[in-house]
Protein backbone atom coordinates (compact mmCIF):
# COMPACT_ATOMS: atom_id res chain seq x y z
CA UNK A 1 0.00 0.00 0.00
CA UNK A 2 3.00 2.23 0.70
CA UNK A 3 4.18 1.87 -2.86
CA UNK A 4 0.67 2.57 -4.21
CA UNK A 5 0.56 5.76 -2.12
CA UNK A 6 4.04 6.78 -3.31
CA UNK A 7 3.21 6.29 -7.00
CA UNK A 8 -0.32 7.62 -6.61
CA UNK A 9 -0.78 9.04 -10.11
CA UNK A 10 0.57 6.02 -11.98
CA UNK A 11 -1.57 3.73 -9.87
CA UNK A 12 -4.68 5.87 -10.24
CA UNK A 13 -4.31 5.78 -14.01
CA UNK A 14 -3.67 2.05 -13.80
CA UNK A 15 -6.70 1.37 -11.62
CA UNK A 16 -8.86 3.59 -13.87
CA UNK A 17 -7.81 1.70 -16.99
CA UNK A 18 -8.32 -1.63 -15.28
CA UNK A 19 -11.77 -0.56 -14.08
CA UNK A 20 -12.85 0.21 -17.65
CA UNK A 21 -11.56 -3.15 -18.87
CA UNK A 22 -13.31 -4.94 -16.00
CA UNK A 23 -16.51 -2.91 -16.48
CA UNK A 24 -16.89 -4.06 -20.09
CA UNK A 25 -16.36 -7.66 -19.03
CA UNK A 26 -18.71 -7.42 -16.03
CA UNK A 27 -21.43 -5.67 -18.06
CA UNK A 28 -21.32 -8.58 -20.46
CA UNK A 29 -21.64 -11.02 -17.55
CA UNK A 30 -24.58 -9.04 -16.14
CA UNK A 31 -26.44 -9.19 -19.46
CA UNK A 32 -25.68 -12.87 -19.79
CA UNK A 33 -26.77 -13.65 -16.22
CA UNK A 34 -30.03 -11.75 -16.71
CA UNK A 35 -30.95 -13.50 -19.94
CA UNK A 36 -30.17 -16.85 -18.35
CA UNK A 37 -32.08 -16.04 -15.15
CA UNK A 38 -35.10 -14.84 -17.06
CA UNK A 39 -35.40 -17.87 -19.33
CA UNK A 40 -34.89 -20.19 -16.36
CA UNK A 41 -37.62 -18.40 -14.43
CA UNK A 42 -40.05 -18.33 -17.31
CA UNK A 43 -39.36 -21.91 -18.15
CA UNK A 44 -40.17 -23.21 -14.67
CA UNK A 45 -43.71 -21.89 -14.41
CA UNK A 46 -45.56 -21.42 -17.58
CA UNK A 47 -48.46 -18.99 -17.99
CA UNK A 48 -51.42 -19.93 -20.12
CA UNK A 49 -54.36 -17.77 -21.18
CA UNK A 50 -57.60 -19.41 -22.30
CA UNK A 51 -59.65 -16.96 -24.36
CA UNK A 52 -63.40 -17.47 -24.61
CA UNK A 53 -65.56 -16.81 -27.64
CA UNK A 54 -68.27 -15.15 -25.52
CA UNK A 55 -68.42 -14.00 -21.91
CA UNK A 56 -68.83 -17.36 -20.12
CA UNK A 57 -71.18 -17.90 -17.19
CA UNK A 58 -69.92 -19.45 -13.93
CA UNK A 59 -71.09 -22.95 -14.92
CA UNK A 60 -68.92 -22.84 -18.06
CA UNK A 61 -65.93 -21.63 -16.04
CA UNK A 62 -66.45 -24.39 -13.49
CA UNK A 63 -66.62 -27.00 -16.25
CA UNK A 64 -63.37 -25.75 -17.75
CA UNK A 65 -61.76 -25.75 -14.30
CA UNK A 66 -62.83 -29.37 -13.74
CA UNK A 67 -61.33 -30.26 -17.06
CA UNK A 68 -58.09 -28.48 -16.14
CA UNK A 69 -57.64 -30.11 -12.76
CA UNK A 70 -57.32 -33.50 -14.43
CA UNK A 71 -53.84 -32.38 -15.45
CA UNK A 72 -51.06 -32.32 -12.83
CA UNK A 73 -49.44 -29.05 -11.78
CA UNK A 74 -52.27 -26.79 -13.03
CA UNK A 75 -53.17 -23.75 -10.91
CA UNK A 76 -56.01 -21.43 -11.82
CA UNK A 77 -54.90 -17.86 -11.22
CA UNK A 78 -57.89 -15.73 -12.15
CA UNK A 79 -60.82 -15.26 -14.44
CA UNK A 80 -60.66 -12.02 -16.40
CA UNK A 81 -64.05 -10.87 -17.68
CA UNK A 82 -64.43 -8.70 -20.79
CA UNK A 83 -64.97 -5.69 -18.51
CA UNK A 84 -61.92 -6.51 -16.41
CA UNK A 85 -59.84 -6.81 -19.57
CA UNK A 86 -61.07 -3.41 -20.73
CA UNK A 87 -60.37 -1.84 -17.32
CA UNK A 88 -56.91 -3.31 -17.33
CA UNK A 89 -56.28 -1.96 -20.83
CA UNK A 90 -57.51 1.49 -19.81
CA UNK A 91 -55.17 1.43 -16.84
CA UNK A 92 -52.26 0.50 -19.05
CA UNK A 93 -53.05 3.20 -21.58
CA UNK A 94 -53.30 5.82 -18.83
CA UNK A 95 -53.84 9.27 -20.35
CA UNK A 96 -54.46 7.78 -23.77
CA UNK A 97 -57.38 5.68 -22.50
CA UNK A 98 -59.73 8.14 -24.20
CA UNK A 99 -58.91 6.43 -27.48
CA UNK A 100 -61.10 3.53 -26.36
CA UNK A 101 -64.18 5.73 -25.89
CA UNK A 102 -65.03 5.51 -29.57
CA UNK A 103 -65.56 1.76 -29.44
CA UNK A 104 -69.21 0.71 -29.76
CA UNK A 105 -68.65 -2.63 -28.10
CA UNK A 106 -65.90 -4.23 -26.05
CA UNK A 107 -63.73 -6.25 -28.46
CA UNK A 108 -61.59 -7.82 -25.75
CA UNK A 109 -62.25 -11.48 -24.96
CA UNK A 110 -62.80 -12.87 -21.48
CA UNK A 111 -60.04 -15.18 -20.37
CA UNK A 112 -58.96 -17.62 -17.72
CA UNK A 113 -55.35 -17.23 -16.57
CA UNK A 114 -53.65 -20.39 -15.38
CA UNK A 115 -50.13 -21.50 -14.61
CA UNK A 116 -48.51 -24.86 -15.19
CA UNK A 117 -45.61 -26.28 -13.25
CA UNK A 118 -43.01 -27.65 -15.65
CA UNK A 119 -41.62 -29.97 -12.97
CA UNK A 120 -44.91 -31.83 -12.49
CA UNK A 121 -46.53 -31.77 -15.88
CA UNK A 122 -43.69 -32.60 -18.22
CA UNK A 123 -42.68 -30.83 -21.39
CA UNK A 124 -45.58 -32.08 -23.48
CA UNK A 125 -48.37 -30.98 -21.12
CA UNK A 126 -48.95 -27.45 -22.44
CA UNK A 127 -49.35 -28.72 -25.96
CA UNK A 128 -51.79 -31.47 -24.93
CA UNK A 129 -53.78 -29.01 -22.86
CA UNK A 130 -53.94 -26.45 -25.65
CA UNK A 131 -55.13 -29.07 -28.14
CA UNK A 132 -57.82 -30.34 -25.77
CA UNK A 133 -59.11 -26.90 -24.76
CA UNK A 134 -59.27 -25.60 -28.31
CA UNK A 135 -61.66 -28.43 -29.16
CA UNK A 136 -64.16 -26.96 -26.70
CA UNK A 137 -67.01 -24.97 -28.30
CA UNK A 138 -66.69 -22.10 -25.81
CA UNK A 139 -62.92 -21.61 -26.15
CA UNK A 140 -61.63 -19.40 -28.91
CA UNK A 141 -57.85 -19.55 -28.50
CA UNK A 142 -55.20 -20.75 -26.04
CA UNK A 143 -51.89 -18.94 -25.71
CA UNK A 144 -48.91 -19.96 -23.62
CA UNK A 145 -45.43 -18.59 -23.12
CA UNK A 146 -43.56 -21.82 -23.71
CA UNK A 147 -44.08 -21.63 -27.46
CA UNK A 148 -41.70 -18.76 -27.81
CA UNK A 149 -39.61 -19.61 -24.74
CA UNK A 150 -38.67 -22.84 -26.54
CA UNK A 151 -37.51 -20.81 -29.50
CA UNK A 152 -35.82 -18.44 -27.12
CA UNK A 153 -34.07 -21.29 -25.35
CA UNK A 154 -32.67 -22.49 -28.65
CA UNK A 155 -31.37 -18.98 -29.22
CA UNK A 156 -29.98 -19.04 -25.65
CA UNK A 157 -27.96 -22.14 -26.47
CA UNK A 158 -26.37 -20.22 -29.34
CA UNK A 159 -25.94 -17.16 -27.11
CA UNK A 160 -24.23 -19.37 -24.51
CA UNK A 161 -21.67 -20.60 -27.02
CA UNK A 162 -21.15 -17.11 -28.43
CA UNK A 163 -21.03 -15.86 -24.82
CA UNK A 164 -18.25 -18.23 -23.85
CA UNK A 165 -16.21 -17.23 -26.92
CA UNK A 166 -16.96 -13.51 -26.57
CA UNK A 167 -16.49 -13.63 -22.77
CA UNK A 168 -13.20 -15.45 -23.26
CA UNK A 169 -12.03 -12.84 -25.74
CA UNK A 170 -13.11 -10.04 -23.40
CA UNK A 171 -11.27 -11.77 -20.57
CA UNK A 172 -8.11 -11.95 -22.69
CA UNK A 173 -8.52 -8.30 -23.71
CA UNK A 174 -8.92 -7.31 -20.03
CA UNK A 175 -5.86 -9.37 -19.14
CA UNK A 176 -3.88 -7.74 -21.96
CA UNK A 177 -4.89 -4.21 -20.90
CA UNK A 178 -4.20 -4.98 -17.25
CA UNK A 179 -0.84 -6.59 -17.97
CA UNK A 180 0.22 -3.52 -19.89
CA UNK A 181 -1.10 -1.19 -17.21
CA UNK A 182 0.85 -3.02 -14.52
CA UNK A 183 3.86 -3.06 -16.84
CA UNK A 184 3.69 0.73 -16.84
CA UNK A 185 3.71 0.92 -13.05
CA UNK A 186 6.56 -1.57 -12.89
CA UNK A 187 8.43 0.29 -15.61
CA UNK A 188 8.18 3.48 -13.56
CA UNK A 189 10.14 1.62 -10.88
CA UNK A 190 12.58 -0.12 -13.19
CA UNK A 191 15.55 1.56 -11.52
CA UNK A 192 14.45 0.44 -8.09
CA UNK A 193 14.21 -3.16 -9.29
CA UNK A 194 17.68 -2.91 -10.82
CA UNK A 195 19.18 -1.51 -7.59
CA UNK A 196 17.48 -4.14 -5.46
CA UNK A 197 18.92 -6.88 -7.65
CA UNK A 198 22.39 -5.33 -7.64
CA UNK A 199 22.53 -5.20 -3.86
CA UNK A 200 21.68 -8.89 -3.67
CA UNK A 201 17.89 -9.12 -3.44
CA UNK A 202 16.53 -12.47 -4.56
CA UNK A 203 13.96 -12.54 -7.35
CA UNK A 204 11.25 -13.42 -4.83
CA UNK A 205 12.16 -10.44 -2.63
CA UNK A 206 11.71 -8.11 -5.61
CA UNK A 207 8.74 -9.85 -7.24
CA UNK A 208 6.46 -10.49 -4.27
CA UNK A 209 5.68 -6.81 -3.46
CA UNK A 210 4.86 -6.20 -7.14
CA UNK A 211 2.61 -9.26 -7.22
CA UNK A 212 0.81 -8.07 -4.08
CA UNK A 213 0.58 -4.61 -5.61
CA UNK A 214 -0.85 -6.06 -8.85
CA UNK A 215 -3.41 -8.06 -6.87
CA UNK A 216 -4.46 -4.96 -4.87
CA UNK A 217 -4.69 -2.99 -8.11
CA UNK A 218 -6.83 -5.77 -9.57
CA UNK A 219 -9.09 -5.80 -6.51
CA UNK A 220 -9.52 -2.00 -6.53
CA UNK A 221 -10.08 -1.96 -10.32
CA UNK A 222 -12.67 -4.74 -9.98
CA UNK A 223 -14.41 -3.04 -7.05
CA UNK A 224 -14.62 0.29 -8.92
CA UNK A 225 -15.99 -1.51 -12.00
CA UNK A 226 -18.61 -3.34 -9.93
CA UNK A 227 -19.64 -0.10 -8.25
CA UNK A 228 -19.99 1.63 -11.64
CA UNK A 229 -21.99 -1.33 -12.93
CA UNK A 230 -24.25 -1.17 -9.87
CA UNK A 231 -24.89 2.53 -10.48
CA UNK A 232 -25.73 1.78 -14.12
CA UNK A 233 -28.06 -0.99 -12.91
CA UNK A 234 -29.87 1.38 -10.51
CA UNK A 235 -30.36 3.86 -13.34
CA UNK A 236 -31.55 1.07 -15.65
CA UNK A 237 -34.18 -0.31 -13.25
CA UNK A 238 -35.60 3.11 -12.44
CA UNK A 239 -35.76 4.39 -16.01
CA UNK A 240 -36.21 1.39 -18.26
CA UNK A 241 -39.27 -0.86 -18.33
CA UNK A 242 -38.64 -3.91 -20.42
CA UNK A 243 -41.39 -6.35 -21.28
CA UNK A 244 -41.29 -9.18 -23.73
CA UNK A 245 -44.65 -10.59 -24.77
CA UNK A 246 -46.77 -10.64 -21.63
CA UNK A 247 -43.87 -11.58 -19.40
CA UNK A 248 -42.22 -8.57 -17.83
CA UNK A 249 -38.42 -8.55 -17.65
CA UNK A 250 -37.04 -7.67 -14.23
CA UNK A 251 -33.32 -6.84 -14.41
CA UNK A 252 -31.50 -8.51 -11.55
CA UNK A 253 -28.04 -7.51 -10.32
CA UNK A 254 -25.25 -10.01 -9.88
CA UNK A 255 -25.69 -12.30 -6.89
CA UNK A 256 -23.29 -11.93 -3.90
CA UNK A 257 -21.60 -15.17 -4.97
CA UNK A 258 -20.97 -13.87 -8.47
CA UNK A 259 -19.72 -10.55 -7.02
CA UNK A 260 -17.32 -12.42 -4.75
CA UNK A 261 -16.23 -14.59 -7.66
CA UNK A 262 -15.63 -11.54 -9.88
CA UNK A 263 -13.66 -9.76 -7.15
CA UNK A 264 -11.57 -12.87 -6.65
CA UNK A 265 -11.08 -13.06 -10.41
CA UNK A 266 -9.97 -9.39 -10.44
CA UNK A 267 -7.34 -10.23 -7.83
CA UNK A 268 -6.21 -13.24 -9.86
CA UNK A 269 -6.05 -11.18 -13.09
CA UNK A 270 -4.02 -8.52 -11.23
CA UNK A 271 -1.71 -11.21 -9.91
CA UNK A 272 -1.30 -12.90 -13.31
CA UNK A 273 -0.86 -9.50 -14.96
CA UNK A 274 1.93 -8.48 -12.62
CA UNK A 275 3.61 -11.89 -12.95
CA UNK A 276 3.57 -11.63 -16.76
CA UNK A 277 4.79 -8.01 -16.61
CA UNK A 278 7.64 -8.89 -14.26
CA UNK A 279 8.84 -11.57 -16.66
CA UNK A 280 10.81 -9.11 -18.75
CA UNK A 281 12.84 -7.91 -15.79
CA UNK A 282 13.99 -11.35 -14.64
CA UNK B 1 39.43 -13.73 -3.85
CA UNK B 2 38.90 -12.48 -7.43
CA UNK B 3 40.32 -14.23 -10.50
CA UNK B 4 39.76 -13.37 -14.16
CA UNK B 5 41.02 -15.67 -16.91
CA UNK B 6 41.19 -14.51 -20.52
CA UNK B 7 38.10 -12.37 -20.13
CA UNK B 8 36.67 -10.71 -23.23
CA UNK B 9 33.67 -8.45 -23.32
CA UNK B 10 32.17 -7.20 -26.53
CA UNK B 11 29.02 -5.05 -26.61
CA UNK B 12 28.72 -5.56 -30.34
CA UNK B 13 30.86 -2.69 -31.51
CA UNK B 14 34.11 -3.01 -33.48
CA UNK B 15 36.30 -2.51 -30.42
CA UNK B 16 35.72 -4.87 -27.49
CA UNK B 17 35.26 -3.27 -24.07
CA UNK B 18 37.65 -5.80 -22.51
CA UNK B 19 40.35 -7.89 -24.18
CA UNK B 20 42.18 -10.85 -22.73
CA UNK B 21 41.99 -9.74 -19.11
CA UNK B 22 43.91 -11.92 -16.67
CA UNK B 23 43.80 -10.60 -13.15
CA UNK B 24 44.07 -12.01 -9.64
CA UNK B 25 43.19 -10.00 -6.55
CA UNK B 26 44.12 -11.62 -3.26
CA UNK B 27 42.05 -11.53 -0.10
CA UNK B 28 42.59 -8.28 1.81
CA UNK B 29 44.25 -6.48 -1.11
CA UNK B 30 43.60 -2.83 -2.03
CA UNK B 31 43.78 -2.38 -5.79
CA UNK B 32 43.32 0.68 -7.94
CA UNK B 33 41.96 0.06 -11.46
CA UNK B 34 42.91 3.03 -13.52
CA UNK B 35 42.95 4.24 -17.09
CA UNK B 36 41.35 6.90 -19.26
CA UNK B 37 37.60 7.19 -19.76
CA UNK B 38 36.34 4.30 -21.90
CA UNK B 39 39.27 2.06 -20.96
CA UNK B 40 36.92 -0.60 -19.54
CA UNK B 41 37.19 0.07 -15.78
CA UNK B 42 33.44 0.12 -15.15
CA UNK B 43 32.88 -2.92 -17.38
CA UNK B 44 35.53 -4.81 -15.40
CA UNK B 45 33.81 -4.01 -12.09
CA UNK B 46 30.41 -4.87 -13.58
CA UNK B 47 31.74 -8.27 -14.61
CA UNK B 48 33.06 -8.89 -11.10
CA UNK B 49 29.63 -8.29 -9.50
CA UNK B 50 27.90 -9.96 -12.42
CA UNK B 51 25.94 -6.98 -13.70
CA UNK B 52 27.50 -7.96 -17.05
CA UNK B 53 28.50 -11.40 -18.29
CA UNK B 54 31.81 -11.81 -20.11
CA UNK B 55 31.60 -12.67 -23.82
CA UNK B 56 34.26 -15.28 -23.15
CA UNK B 57 36.64 -16.26 -20.37
CA UNK B 58 36.08 -17.21 -16.75
CA UNK B 59 35.57 -15.14 -13.63
CA UNK B 60 35.92 -16.60 -10.14
CA UNK B 61 34.77 -14.57 -7.17
CA UNK B 62 35.14 -16.02 -3.69
CA UNK B 63 35.61 -19.42 -5.31
CA UNK B 64 32.44 -19.24 -7.45
CA UNK B 65 32.64 -19.41 -11.23
CA UNK B 66 30.30 -16.66 -12.39
CA UNK B 67 29.68 -18.41 -15.70
CA UNK B 68 28.02 -21.31 -13.91
CA UNK B 69 26.41 -19.53 -10.99
CA UNK B 70 22.67 -19.95 -10.44
CA UNK B 71 20.34 -16.96 -10.01
CA UNK B 72 19.76 -17.67 -6.30
CA UNK B 73 23.50 -18.11 -5.60
CA UNK B 74 24.22 -14.92 -7.49
CA UNK B 75 21.99 -12.97 -5.08
CA UNK B 76 23.82 -14.56 -2.16
CA UNK B 77 27.20 -13.70 -3.68
CA UNK B 78 26.18 -10.09 -4.32
CA UNK B 79 25.39 -9.74 -0.63
CA UNK B 80 29.09 -10.37 0.05
CA UNK B 81 30.14 -7.70 -2.45
CA UNK B 82 29.56 -4.07 -1.57
CA UNK B 83 29.33 -1.80 -4.59
CA UNK B 84 29.66 1.98 -4.66
CA UNK B 85 28.26 3.04 -8.00
CA UNK B 86 29.52 5.97 -10.00
CA UNK B 87 26.00 7.43 -10.05
CA UNK B 88 25.37 6.31 -6.41
CA UNK B 89 22.18 4.41 -7.35
CA UNK B 90 20.29 5.54 -4.27
CA UNK B 91 16.53 5.16 -4.16
CA UNK B 92 15.17 8.71 -4.30
CA UNK B 93 11.92 7.90 -2.51
CA UNK B 94 13.66 6.26 0.44
CA UNK B 95 15.46 8.30 3.04
CA UNK B 96 19.09 7.81 4.08
CA UNK B 97 18.23 5.33 6.82
CA UNK B 98 16.00 3.28 4.48
CA UNK B 99 18.56 3.31 1.67
CA UNK B 100 21.24 1.92 3.97
CA UNK B 101 18.84 -0.51 5.65
CA UNK B 102 17.95 -1.96 2.22
CA UNK B 103 21.14 -4.04 2.12
CA UNK B 104 20.17 -5.68 5.43
CA UNK B 105 16.45 -6.00 4.69
CA UNK B 106 17.13 -8.18 1.66
CA UNK B 107 19.20 -10.52 3.82
CA UNK B 108 16.31 -10.77 6.25
CA UNK B 109 17.92 -9.21 9.32
CA UNK B 110 15.47 -8.57 12.18
CA UNK B 111 14.41 -4.93 12.54
CA UNK B 112 16.21 -4.18 15.86
CA UNK B 113 19.45 -5.53 14.36
CA UNK B 114 18.90 -3.44 11.21
CA UNK B 115 18.44 -0.29 13.33
CA UNK B 116 21.58 -1.02 15.33
CA UNK B 117 23.82 -1.74 12.34
CA UNK B 118 22.50 1.17 10.25
CA UNK B 119 23.00 3.63 13.13
CA UNK B 120 26.52 2.32 13.69
CA UNK B 121 27.38 2.71 9.98
CA UNK B 122 25.83 6.16 9.70
CA UNK B 123 27.79 7.27 12.77
CA UNK B 124 30.98 5.85 11.24
CA UNK B 125 30.35 7.90 8.08
CA UNK B 126 29.23 11.02 10.00
CA UNK B 127 25.73 10.83 8.57
CA UNK B 128 23.74 10.48 11.79
CA UNK B 129 22.11 13.89 11.42
CA UNK B 130 21.06 13.10 7.84
CA UNK B 131 19.25 9.82 8.35
CA UNK B 132 15.78 11.26 7.67
CA UNK B 133 16.88 13.11 4.53
CA UNK B 134 16.06 11.96 1.02
CA UNK B 135 18.88 11.66 -1.57
CA UNK B 136 17.80 14.72 -3.60
CA UNK B 137 18.16 16.79 -0.41
CA UNK B 138 21.82 15.78 0.01
CA UNK B 139 25.03 17.12 -1.51
CA UNK B 140 27.13 14.96 -3.88
CA UNK B 141 29.59 14.12 -1.11
CA UNK B 142 26.80 13.14 1.27
CA UNK B 143 25.16 10.96 -1.36
CA UNK B 144 28.52 9.31 -1.98
CA UNK B 145 28.87 8.56 1.74
CA UNK B 146 25.33 7.11 1.83
CA UNK B 147 26.28 4.88 -1.11
CA UNK B 148 29.36 3.75 0.81
CA UNK B 149 27.29 3.18 3.94
CA UNK B 150 24.91 0.93 1.99
CA UNK B 151 27.86 -0.93 0.49
CA UNK B 152 29.57 -1.67 3.82
CA UNK B 153 26.68 -2.01 6.27
CA UNK B 154 26.62 -5.81 5.98
CA UNK B 155 30.41 -6.16 6.27
CA UNK B 156 31.09 -7.40 2.72
CA UNK B 157 34.13 -9.44 1.80
CA UNK B 158 34.76 -7.29 -1.24
CA UNK B 159 34.13 -3.58 -1.82
CA UNK B 160 34.00 -2.31 -5.41
CA UNK B 161 34.01 1.44 -5.84
CA UNK B 162 33.49 2.94 -9.29
CA UNK B 163 34.90 6.49 -9.46
CA UNK B 164 34.01 7.09 -5.81
CA UNK B 165 35.47 10.59 -5.88
CA UNK B 166 34.36 11.41 -9.42
CA UNK B 167 32.49 14.63 -8.78
CA UNK B 168 33.90 15.62 -5.42
CA UNK B 169 36.15 18.51 -4.38
CA UNK B 170 39.69 17.72 -3.12
CA UNK B 171 38.71 17.82 0.59
CA UNK B 172 35.81 15.43 0.12
CA UNK B 173 37.99 13.24 -2.11
CA UNK B 174 40.52 12.86 0.72
CA UNK B 175 37.72 12.15 3.16
CA UNK B 176 36.21 9.39 0.98
CA UNK B 177 39.64 7.86 0.31
CA UNK B 178 40.40 7.83 4.02
CA UNK B 179 37.13 5.99 4.56
CA UNK B 180 37.93 3.38 1.93
CA UNK B 181 41.35 2.81 3.49
CA UNK B 182 39.74 2.36 6.89
CA UNK B 183 37.30 -0.18 5.46
CA UNK B 184 40.28 -1.99 3.95
CA UNK B 185 42.09 -2.05 7.30
CA UNK B 186 39.03 -3.81 8.75
CA UNK B 187 39.76 -6.72 6.39
CA UNK B 188 37.72 -5.97 3.27
CA UNK B 189 39.23 -6.51 -0.18
CA UNK B 190 38.87 -3.18 -1.97
CA UNK B 191 38.90 -2.41 -5.71
CA UNK B 192 38.69 1.25 -6.68
CA UNK B 193 38.19 2.26 -10.29
CA UNK B 194 39.39 5.80 -10.99
CA UNK B 195 40.69 7.88 -13.85
CA UNK B 196 42.10 10.48 -11.41
CA UNK B 197 45.89 10.62 -11.48
CA UNK B 198 45.81 12.84 -8.39
CA UNK B 199 44.32 10.03 -6.39
CA UNK B 200 47.17 7.69 -7.27
CA UNK B 201 49.99 10.09 -6.48
CA UNK B 202 52.33 8.60 -3.92
CA UNK B 203 50.17 5.53 -3.33
CA UNK B 204 51.86 2.30 -2.35
CA UNK B 205 48.81 0.26 -3.38
CA UNK B 206 48.74 -2.00 -6.40
CA UNK B 207 47.66 -0.23 -9.56
CA UNK B 208 46.14 -2.06 -12.55
CA UNK B 209 46.06 0.14 -15.64
CA UNK B 210 43.61 -0.45 -18.44
CA UNK B 211 43.78 1.04 -21.88
CA UNK B 212 41.36 0.27 -24.70
CA UNK B 213 40.15 -2.77 -22.81
CA UNK B 214 43.60 -4.28 -22.15
CA UNK B 215 45.73 -4.40 -19.02
CA UNK B 216 48.91 -2.48 -19.76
Amino acid sequence: MGNIRENRLVHLIGIGTMSIAFLIFYAFILVFVNINYWTEKQGKTLSMSIYFKEEPDSAVIENIKKELFVFPGVTVKQFVSKDDAMKSLRRKLGEKAGLLDGLKQNPLPASLEITLSRDKGGDNLPYQLKKRLEKSSVVDEVHYTQEWIKKFQAIMEVIKIVGVIFGGLLFLAALFIITNTIKLTIYSRKEEIEILKLVGATNCFVKIPFMIEGSIQGLLGGAVALFALFLAYIIAITRIDISIGFASFNIVFLSPYIILFLLLMSVIIGFIGSTISLGRFF
Amino acid sequence: MIQLFQVYKNFGSKNPALLDINLTVKKGEFVFITGPSGAGKTTLLKIIFCAERPTSGNVLVHGRNLNRIKERDLSLLRRRIGVVFQDFKLLPRRNVFENVALALEIIGFPLPMIRKKVHQTLRYLSLTNKEGYYPPQLSGGEQQRVAIARAIVNNPLILLADEPTGNLDPDLTMEIMALLKEIHIRGTTVLVATHSKELLKGTTRRIVTLNKGRIV
